[in-house]
């Protein structure tokens, strides 16, 4: 029996119980499927309407790893660290940032035991592009892309004005607690490399003094945004989100890698100024951009570990587990953010 | 015994080829991306093949001269990221800043040449 043909008969029990009869699926797919969470798309026959949702769930038989046991891409499995955010704290978080204006997925189901289908969250889906490269190149995306740079800096000002009050699941992660996982990342990594030391050292002596502290979405990037002819429609992705340091989505948003064909540094699509200008306008506080700065080239560097531990990402895995092609390839783009890293450190511009 | 003909980057060109011209056109979805990643890390290894040892001395006779003594590129290299650990190095010390620079520069004629500034490239 397919994953597929396992999944549909629970997920229909599900809608039914949750939405209301018949509850019938329509064009269930796999979009992703990570180490520990998969992402799937399909339509819910509710009352007479024809529902599009999204599906992101842990299924139950991966929520038996220990945290850490299966390093993937995301920070928040680094050993000693439990799993990024999900399923009804997930759903708290969404309906925080959607008070607070952000453009974020609607909840519809938070999942339960009685599902059988693991831990997770169904939400409406919102038709438009996430594909990098797509939103950078397509002529279709002309008009959009224009005001993408700041569109993201309102809606991070946005994001970054989300009440914490009742979300006290979000892990408190400072600079120098974001640089104490990413060294754990990489001593688990064991394979210590100039470059890496180079860069972690950089980051410790240059730590913000004095920064903010509020709600980080902690993966805010080109490639987690829904984007339309009309501009960003959702923002997606919010498992490494915490209480840190907001200059930190700013400078990840600028970061080499999420520019996808496009040559601008924000996302491939924008300016910096673009985007500090409309940061501040909607009221998201002055932007240092030497602060803005520290953290794109922490965020090379945060990169660079998260492919070394992609790359080795089956140590410790059980015997004879496969690895992917894109797995391996990712461990080898290490090099991209490093020279990266190199560029914007001894960079004559400020 | 002589050495073997077709050589491995003639079977690995060759394997390319078909999964690039033949294969790829036809799929579509998860397969064809997948593909296409498998195109591009068979052509690491092609280019592997052809630039990795004599980027490897180069890198030994550098760290050489960094850590001033010689030894294996491997374990030169897990000294020097060692010694920078330990803060024996400068952050901006030009001498390290261009090794590490001339490293990079060569893994991504090896992984990703289209990464470098539009000369490297090529």
């Amino acid at each position: 029996m397919s994953e597929r043909d396992d999944l549909q008969p629970r997920l229909e029990a599900a809608v039914r119980r949750h939405l209301g009869p018949p509850g019938e699926i329509r064009d269930l797919v796999r979009l992703t499927g990570g180490a520990t969470k998969a992402t799937w798309s399909f339509d819910a026959v509710v009352g007479a309407d024809r529902v599009p949702l999204i599906l992101q769930q842990t299924p139950p038989e991966r929520l038996v790893l220990a945290p850490g046991v299966a390093p993937g891409l995301a920070p928040g499995l680094a050993p000693g660290r439990g799993p990024g955010i999900h399923g009804a704290r997930e759903a708290a978080l969404l309906a925080a940032a959607r008070r607070a204006g952000v453009p974020a997925p609607r909840v519809r189901i938070v999942l339960a035991a009685d599902d059988d289908l693991g831990e997770g969250i169904i939400t409406e889906r919102v038709a438009g592009e996430t594909l990098g490269r797509k939103i950078n190149t397509d002529a279709r995306f002309a008009a959009a892309r224009a005001g993408l740079a700041a569109r993201c800096g309102s809606i991070l000002a946005s994001i970054h004005r989300i009440e914490p009050a009742d979300l006290d699941f979000l892990a408190d992660q400072p600079a120098h607690v974001q640089l104490a996982m990413y060294r754990a990342i990489a001593d688990a990594c064991d394979h210590p490399l100039p470059a890496v030391e180079l860069g972690l050292r950089w980051v410790a002596e240059h730590l913000p003094r004095a920064p903010r502290r509020c709600v980080v979405h902690g993966d805010f990037r080109n490639g987690n945004l829904i984007v339309g002819d009309d501009g960003v429609r959702c923002v997606l992705d919010w498992e490494l989100a915490h209480l840190g340091d907001p200059m930190l989505d700013l400078g990840w948003l600028c970061v080499k890698t999420w520019r996808f064909g496009g040559s601008l540094p924000v996302g491939g699509f924008g300016h910096r100024d673009e985007l500090f200008a409309a940061y501040e306008r909607a009221g998201g506080g002055p932007v240092d951009p030497a602060h803005v700065r520290f953290w794109e080239a922490f965020g090379c560097i945060k990169w660079a570990l998260m492919c070394l531990q992609k790359g080795l990402g089956d140590l410790g895995a059980a015997p004879g587990a496969r690895r992917s092609v894109e797995a391996v390839a990712i461990g080898r783009r290490i090099e991209e953010p490093l020279l990266d890293f190199l560029d914007l450190i001894t960079a004559k511009e400020p | 015994m002589p050495a073997i003909k077709p050589d491995a980057p003639a079977l690995l060109d060759a394997a390319i080829d078909y999964l690039e011209r033949e294969l790829l056109p036809t799929l579509d979805g998860y397969h064809r991306f997948q593909c296409r990643v498998t195109v591009n890390v068979l052509a690491q290894v092609r280019r592997e093949l052809a630039l990795a040892p004599g980027h490897a001395d180069a890198e030994r006779a550098r760290l050489a001269a960094l850590l001033g003594h010689p030894g294996e590129r491997d374990e030169l290299s897990r000294e020097l990221a060692a010694r920078i650990r330990a803060g024996d190095f400068a952050l901006d010390d030009p001498a390290l800043l261009a090794h590490l620079r001339q490293s990079l520069i060569e893994a991504l004629r090896i992984s990703n040449p289209k990464w470098l500034p539009e000369p490297e490239a090529g």
